[in-house]
């Protein structure tokens, strides 16, 4: 019990702040329309990214696993937040924790209006969740995009 | 065989047993009062959960543990963890924030009516309370870490979680523990037996 404790505070002690890179290749933006609402046209971002970190300090003994995900901000048409998670990896262990992607987001990306027309530049950050083999899970940015980016006018598909 | 057992109890006499069920009794209760308070100081109706599957392995396995909390006027974030219960499904699920919408509260208006009569009315302490509240309520997806697409179809037809489905958000971790429950859920018999030599022992058990 005694040892649980003291490892669960350890993590207290252990912090570590990386700093990674992430910067956007390309973003279009199509129309469609979903599985779930066939009929209903709406628009599509697809994302490019590139993405590199050095992650491998977050790694110390109650360390179980990272969760990294990419997550788009941005204020819609009605002036309110919106996070999108568009992309997402575990990474388990310290000999992989050095990431280098190139790669296009993972997750449907669509606003609630079904059109990013009047939706504001988006900021675009990689968080990450540690989660421990016993004890609290914490969460950080470990990198953000210098910029924020606006979404294109929907291309139109022949 | 149970001569000696049933020596002891009338050692105890009938006052003796008395004594120990009511010590019995109190223990449920200080155990019941526990997880209340915890309750109310996390403001979740559940504050310790059991995992009861796979859907978030490899972070969450079967029998892990999760300690939750339910902070009123913090926001969701993508990433946090909650358990949510939809209603209509009585099983709780433990899944990971995808997407968070920010819609304007419907009733802002009123809101900001109801506000005015409080000013008119002095009673400043009630207006803050109004205030506090946020403006924009979220609407949530969740996805299992395990599960290759997001959450849509456990949702029993609604498009979005609201905060009033989510029971709490994961903070702490412990691994294994909770398997005790499971087993006892899978194998009824073992329920019963231990709660039989926990009776028995309580019952037995001078001093």
């Amino acid at each position: 019990m005694a040892m649980l404790a003291a490892i669960a505070l350890s993590s207290f002690v252990l912090i570590a702040t990386p700093k990674g890179e992430l910067s956007l290749a390309s973003i279009k933006v199509f129309p469609g329309s979903s599985r779930r609402l066939p009929n209903v046209k709406q628009d599509f971002a697809f994302v490019n990214f590139n993405l590199s970190a050095d992650l491998t300090p977050l790694f110390h003994w109650n360390t179980k696993q990272l969760f990294l995900y990419l997550q788009a901000e941005y204020v819609d048409s009605k002036g309110v937040p919106n996070d999108v998670v568009i992309w997402d990896s575990i990474v388990r262990r310290k000999e992989d924790a050095v990431i280098n992607v190139m790669g296009r987001n993972k997750y449907v990306f669509r606003d609630l209006s079904r059109s990013f027309r009047k939706a504001q530049p988006a900021n675009y950050s990689l968080r990450y969740n540690l989660m421990p083999y016993v004890g609290v899970l914490t969460y950080g940015e470990a990198g953000r995009s210098s910029e924020p980016v606006s979404f294109p006018d929907p291309e139109t598909v022949s | 065989m149970f001569a000696e057992e049933l020596k002891a109890f009338r050692r105890l006499g009938v006052r003796g047993i008395l004594v120990q069920l009511l010590n019995f009794a109190s223990v449920i209760a200080s155990g019941l009062m526990m997880w209340k308070g915890l309750g109310l100081v996390t403001n979740t109706e559940s504050p310790i959960v059991v995992v009861l599957s796979g859907s978030m392995e490899p972070a969450f396995y079967r029998g892990d543990l999760l300690f939750l909390t339910n902070p009123p006027n913090t926001p969701y974030r993508t990433g946090d963890i909650t358990v949510y219960k939809i209603p209509g499904s009585p099983i709780p699920i433990v899944h990971r924030i995808l997407e968070v919408r920010g819609v304007n509260r419907k009733s802002s208006k009123s809101k900001a009516a109801m506000a005015k009569e409080i000013v008119d009315d002095e009673k400043g302490a009630v207006l803050r309370a109004v205030e506090n509240e946020p403006e924009v309520e979220q609407l949530l997806l969740t996805k299992g870490d395990n599960n290759p697409v997001d959450d849509i179809d456990l949702y029993n037809g609604l498009d979005w979680l609201e905060r009033r489905h989510v029971v709490g958000k994961v903070r702490g971790f412990l691994p294994y523990v909770g398997y005790v429950t499971i087993a006892m859920n899978d194998f009824p018999k073992l329920k019963y037996l231990i709660l039989g030599v926990l009776g028995l022992f309580a019952l037995i058990q001078r001093e």
